[in-house]
């Protein structure tokens, strides 16, 4: 039987403190070990959609439910989301200077562990796990050194959150644009970042705007999400159609 | 019993030129009046006059009630490899300084009783200006001598450690003097750290003279008990290609003033003077500068960084001066602080005054909140608020550490500050 993951259900939302609606009647279930592709215009409110299920105090939920993991995932708190396994990968991964790349991660996993009621690893113990994680991933020690995203290149900061993605071995992963801006090497690796996390226990929903990363990664199914709720669902078709004729078609159908 | 300097009985009073300056102190301070609201350099920083007057002279000679068990009677630990040197409340403990050549380190009582402390003693600055450098001078007897000869370059730190933890209410009065000579180069450390949980008054004084192409490096952290006051200054003279690296880190305590005035004399003086403050209850920092520039191609550089929360306060008041006769010389200051409470307050006074018309010079004060974004980022990783703002704290007061040269100080306040 499958198993529900993530439920969205009926969810109005908007920004919280003007009140400006821009989630409007939105469904969407994902199940256990399921690939989701999101696709649609600018100001569709698709990072809204993202920063939402992640708990960024920016933005609240009117009416709806969601349901992550058997909880109710509005009530949770960011880090609480994160560590019941909610991976959010933004758009524009932020940059937190005079922390260094290794002592952040070496934090994010700890609390996870805190998290599960496992022990804290130790310097030692982290750098064994980080290495191997970081190597098939491309990321060097030097950048494991600097702080973390400062004057990272687009495709480093990309390369940070597939990483960190990797350590964290969330349930569900958001990705919010990571293709954007990419070149065809990095966008390898994020693909390879996402069929690696991809199980039969994790799933992912990525928002996107281009075919490329849907060739590389096959989702399940694809969703066209305009105006605040999802206009249309299907296969890997729907996105070759969106290529040819536009978000037009979808709209006007 | 109140205080009164004048009825004090101290070491030397028979020698003519020291009770003549222990008197021109006593003048001085008197002079300038006790500090308050209208004060330029103390409205900031002032305190009631009354808990001045309570605080009691401890004019005994070095005796320590605790029957053995303080630590005073060990050898000084230092936490990291360098020359230990203590005083326990107010009294130098050390008795043997175990220095290597080409250092000398005297009590002061000793470099008075020979004379060689006359030629440095107030020679760095006008008593007339700083109060509590006059009331020190009116009561000097205790500190150091501390003398790096000509070409000695010191392998380890002389780490001297000033521990506070008589249950009285105390005048501690510290004067210290501490020449570099021509081409030496040494790092000195200063830890005060109190345990008394009385309102007990640090009062210190630094002269410092850095002779032609020496180099000092001196950091001090001033770990003072929740309840007591420091007030110090740090008065500095550099000649010809002279450096001086100093930092200054302040944990929370009623007050501590950490004032430094530094005269950059010839060519080639150059002086670093960073700190940081960490703040998070009721107490008050003051890290006051004033650095002049009085010959040409001489520079400066200040970083101060601090964090003030709960209904603390936070002052930085930051002079640069530039002689008219100062072309080509370099002064920058920077002030950057955390306020993270609607009560505690941060008062920041960045001064230039810049005689010299081919100079480059600049100040920068930031004053704020930790980042929403980069809080947000950290959670959506799994990291707890509290957690969360704990590191961006630590980012922020560990930059201005990372200015720290000598690389077991910086590590030591890295972890320990």
């Amino acid at each position: 039987m499958e198993k529900k993951l993530l439920e969205i259900k009926d969810l109005y939302a908007g920004v919280a403190e003007s009140g400006k609606e821009i989630i409007k009647g939105l469904n969407l279930t994902i199940n256990a070990g399921e690939v989701h592709a999101l696709m649609g215009p600018n100001g569709a409110g698709k990072s809204t959609l993202a920063y939402l299920l992640a708990g960024k105090a920016d933005y609240a939920a009117t009416s709806g439910n969601v349901t992550f993991a058997g909880q109710n995932l509005l009530s949770l708190k960011p880090d609480e989301r994160a560590n019941a396994g909610l991976f959010l990968s933004m758009q524009y991964p932020v940059a937190i200077p005079g922390v260094s790349t290794n002592n952040f991660l070496k934090h994010a996993v700890n609390a996870k562990r805190k998290y599960m009621n496992l022990p804290e690893l130790d310097a030692a113990e982290f750098l064994k796990l980080l290495r191997a994680s970081a190597q098939e991933l491309g990321v060097t020690t030097e950048m494991l050194k600097r702080e973390l995203n400062v004057g990272f290149s687009g495709g480093e900061k990309k390369r940070m959150e597939m990483l960190q993605m990797q350590l964290l071995q969330p349930k569900l992963a958001i990705l919010d644009e990571t293709d954007s801006g990419l070149d065809i090497d990095a966008l390898r690796i994020v693909a390879e970042g996402v069929n690696k996390l991809h199980t039969s226990e994790n799933s992912l929903l990525i928002i996107t705007h281009h075919l490329d990363l849907l060739n590389l990664i096959k989702p399940d199914a694809v969703h066209i999400y305009y105006d605040g709720h999802i206009v249309q669902s299907g296969g890997k078709e729907l996105a070759e159609k969106l290529e040819q004729s536009g978000y037009k078609s979808f709209v006007e159908a | 019993m109140a205080i009164d300097t004048a009825n004090i009985e101290l070491w030397g009073d028979n020698i003519p030129w020291l009770c003549g300056l222990r008197e021109k102190g006593r003048a001085a301070f008197k002079q300038y009046g006790w500090p308050n609201a209208k004060t330029e350099a103390w409205k900031y920083s002032y305190f009631n006059k009354k808990e001045f007057e309570a605080l009691h002279i401890d004019n005994t000679p070095h005796h320590c009630d605790c029957n053995g068990h303080c630590h005073c009677h060990e050898k000084t630990a230092t936490p990291f490899a360098a020359y230990g040197i203590k005083f326990c409340n107010g009294k130098l403990a050390t008795e043997d300084f175990d220095l290597p050549a080409g250092v000398s380190v005297k009590p002061l009582v000793e470099a008075l009783f020979g004379g060689e402390a006359k030629k440095y003693l107030n020679k760095s600055f006008d008593m007339a200006k700083f109060p509590f450098a006059a009331l020190n001078t009116a009561l000097i007897e205790n500190g150091l001598m501390l003398v790096i000869e000509r070409g000695t370059k010191l392998d380890l730190p002389i780490f001297i450690y000033y521990h506070q933890h008589a249950q009285a209410a105390n005048l501690y009065n510290i004067r210290n003097l501490i020449i570099a000579e021509k081409g030496a180069k040494a790092t000195v450390v200063e830890y005060y750290e109190g345990s008394a949980e009385q309102p007990y008054l640090q009062n210190v004084v630094n002269e410092v003279f850095i002779a032609d192409s020496a180099r000092l490096n001196h950091y001090i952290w001033n770990k003072e008990a929740k309840v007591a006051r420091h007030i110090a200054l740090n008065s500095v003279q550099i000649r010809q290609n002279g450096y001086y690296e100093a930092f200054v880190a302040q944990s929370e305590c009623a007050l501590c003033r950490h004032e430094t005035y530094i005269e950059l004399l010839q060519k080639g003086a150059a002086a670093e003077v960073n700190g940081v403050y960490r703040l998070s209850e009721n107490g008050k920092s003051d890290i006051t500068t004033n650095v002049c520039h009085l010959d040409e191609h001489t520079n400066s550089h200040q970083l101060v960084k601090g964090v003030a929360d709960g209904s603390a306060k936070a002052v930085f008041q930051g002079k640069i001066h530039i002689a008219p006769n100062a072309q080509q010389c370099e002064g920058y200051q920077q002030h950057k602080a955390l306020l993270l409470s609607d009560e505690a307050e941060i008062d920041a006074k960045p001064e230039l005054e810049i005689f010299a018309d081919d100079v480059q010079c600049a100040h920068g004060n930031t004053c704020g909140d930790l980042d929403a974004e980069q809080l947000f980022y950290m959670q959506a990783r799994g990291i707890n608020m509290a957690e969360a703002r704990q590191i961006l704290i630590k980012a922020h007061t560990d930059d201005a550490l990372g200015k720290i040269s000598n690389k077991n100080v910086q590590n030591w306040l890295l972890e320990k500050f």
